[in-house]
């Protein structure tokens, strides 16, 4: 009862995963055995560095890649013994494949509609321009288009079928900030209304921030970490401050010293530390600046981000 | 395998047909200007000799565009894939390599059918010659048999495509023209010398080209080698199209279906 519960809940469940490559006869495991479960309505982020095995992941999900060993199960079926279940209900958008270069969008959107067995597919594909701003760009070939209408046409591919479950790899690189930002809220909603579970990859940690609810750190093909992005966080025991006063710098260096926070540089009327977020350190450092009467400019306290953990598990490498 | 599936392949390589210039010369251009060469040429030597070179000639010129088209087309719409980066998307959508290859054979056959309609009327009209006049049932026999050792072929290269990828593009155009002096196309298999007879008599287009010429001639057709030629033929065929399966295989273990380089 407890594992078809669990079955139904989990729109991709992934065992042991692994797969190696071989080159020059030399094996080069990209993915070590990894294992994690997606909810459904979940959005899950892949974070890690280049080469920490989160494409070839994505790949094997999809069924590009055939795996070495282990189980994957989308929507509760194996996908080998169920492709055309699984593909037909998912699908997938990176910027780093394009669509047909030599056909308009309008023509490549009209190819996949029908193979993905789509009614009305007109209708949609109109929807899906408009959504994405490309209507007027519509009959253009891709091979006519910018980095950024490329990879948005292939976002429009990817929801052709209203799928349920969705694969982004690094989906949102080479869009400007605004329609990066209207992309992540096209996601986002389109998850919301259709109760969708979407697998992410990105480089852009505020983005994996903003949309997942989870988030699973890979390094050399294993994963190193799961977590909610906030308990993530605080893997990270430092913030970091920065003031400026308008004079007696050298006191305020001296003062900093005597606490025992790590003065990171000094710059002017500037000084950036680190200071432990154990015990409340923070406030009582800051508290006594502003008691022993230093007269503060400017006052900037950073707390951990993803981008601090993403450069400590690269560094661990 | 899925109709709607295939319809939406068969519409993607319409696309690819109508937008793309080059595509379309293969259709038009070059084989019509196969057609003026090889006339001319006939036209001359017809003054020399008594034989019927220019039927003979450019029923083989006709005919061979089925070999042509059939091979080149699947390899080529095979490699378009790879060009544009497309193959990641296309087989992470439900079509299935089956299918992927029955839309190109039914848009490589509909090609060369337009291609052979265009040289059938401009043989009419420019050396009043009509294919039709030897002998339709073999012509349709040829047409058949030719086809599907097209088809052989390109299976044979697109295989090669899935394995090693666009470095061995040039197979795409050059496999068709290696097997042409050998295919005996344009001249008797008698006329080549001991060793390259020894190839000719194995591939299976050799007896259909023999087969136009006796009936251009007047002689007794071999019938044995037609049969050898349609049996070889659809056995190098399916024979081809497991290879290109276990192609496709090694490109999904290895990754070249998602670098698509």
């Amino acid at each position: 009862m407890c594992f078809l519960l669990n079955m139904l809940m989990h729109d991709i469940e992934v065992q042991n995963l692994v797969k190696t490559f071989r080159e020059k006869g030399k094996a080069i495991t990209a993915v070590d055995g990894i294992s994690f479960s997606v909810r459904k309505g979940e959005i899950f982020g892949l974070l890690g560095p280049n080469g920490a095995g989160k494409s070839t992941t994505i790949n094997m999900l999809t069924g590009l890649l055939e795996k070495d060993s282990g189980t994957v199960k989308i929507l509760g079926f194996e996908p080998e013994k169920n492709w055309e279940f699984v593909k037909s209900n998912s699908n997938v958008a990176t910027a780093y494949s394009w669509l047909s270069d030599v056909l308009s969008i309008r023509q490549n959107l009209r190819v996949y509609a029908r193979l993905y067995g789509v009614k009305n597919h007109e209708q949609k594909i109109n929807e899906l321009l408009e959504l994405f701003e490309l209507k007027d760009k519509g009959d253009r070939r891709i091979i006519r288009l910018s980095s950024g209408e490329n990879t948005r046409a292939v976002l429009c591919k990817g929801l052709i079928n209203n799928p349920r479950v969705l694969f982004l790899d690094e989906c949102t690189v080479g869009l400007d900030p605004d329609i990066a930002d209207k992309t992540r809220g096209i996601i986002k909603d389109y998850q919301q209304k259709n109760d969708c579970t979407i697998l992410f990859t990105s480089h852009y940690m505020h983005e994996v921030e903003e949309l997942c609810d989870r988030i699973a750190f890979m390094s050399n093909g294993r994963i190193i970490s799961i977590d909610t992005s906030s308990n993530l966080k605080k893997l990270i025991k430092k913030h970091t401050v920065e003031i400026a006063v308008k004079k007696n710098i050298k006191l305020l260096k001296e003062f900093l010293r005597t606490e025992g926070v790590d003065i990171i540089f000094e710059k002017d009327s500037s000084i950036v530390f680190e200071v432990t977020t154990e015990k409340d350190k923070m406030y009582k450092v800051i508290s006594k600046i502003f008691h022993k009467g230093f007269m503060l400019s400017n006052l900037h306290v950073k707390g951990p981000t993803l981008d601090d953990i993403f450069i400590k598990i690269a560094r661990q490498k | 395998m899925k109709i709607h599936r295939i319809n939406a392949l068969l519409l993607k390589y319409y696309y690819i047909t109508i937008n793309r210039v080059d595509r379309l010369f293969d259709i038009i251009y070059w084989p019509v200007l196969d057609l003026f060469i090889w006339g001319f040429t006939a036209l001359f030597i017809q003054k020399l000799s008594d034989v019927n070179v220019l039927s003979m000639l450019l029923g083989a010129v006709i005919l061979w565009v089925f070999v042509w088209r059939a091979s080149q087309d699947i390899a080529v719409f095979v490699l378009e894939d790879f060009w544009s980066r497309n193959l990641y998307h296309l087989f992470a959508s439900p079509v299935k390599l089956s299918e992927h290859l029955v839309s190109i054979i039914i848009i490589g056959f509909l090609r060369a059918l337009a291609t052979f309609v265009l040289m059938w009327i401009v043989g009419m009209v420019f050396y009043a010659f009509n294919i039709l006049d030897i002998s339709p049932l073999l012509i349709a026999f040829s047409v058949l048999v030719l086809t599907i050792f097209g088809w052989a072929i390109g299976l044979f290269v697109a295989a090669f495509i899935f394995r090693f990828g666009q470095r061995i593009q040039v197979m795409a155009w050059s496999v068709t023209f290696l097997l042409s002096p050998f295919a005996c196309v344009f001249y008797p298999l008698s006329a080549l010398p001991e060793w390259a007879a020894r190839i000719a008599s194995v591939i299976p287009a050799t007896y259909v080209f023999e087969a136009l010429r006796a009936a251009i001639n007047g002689i007794p057709i071999n019938q044995a080698g037609l049969l050898y030629s349609s049996v070889s033929s659809i056995i190098l065929f399916v024979a081809m199209a497991f290879f290109l399966q276990r192609s496709f295989r090694k490109s999904r273990k290895t990754g070249l279906l998602v670098k698509g380089d």
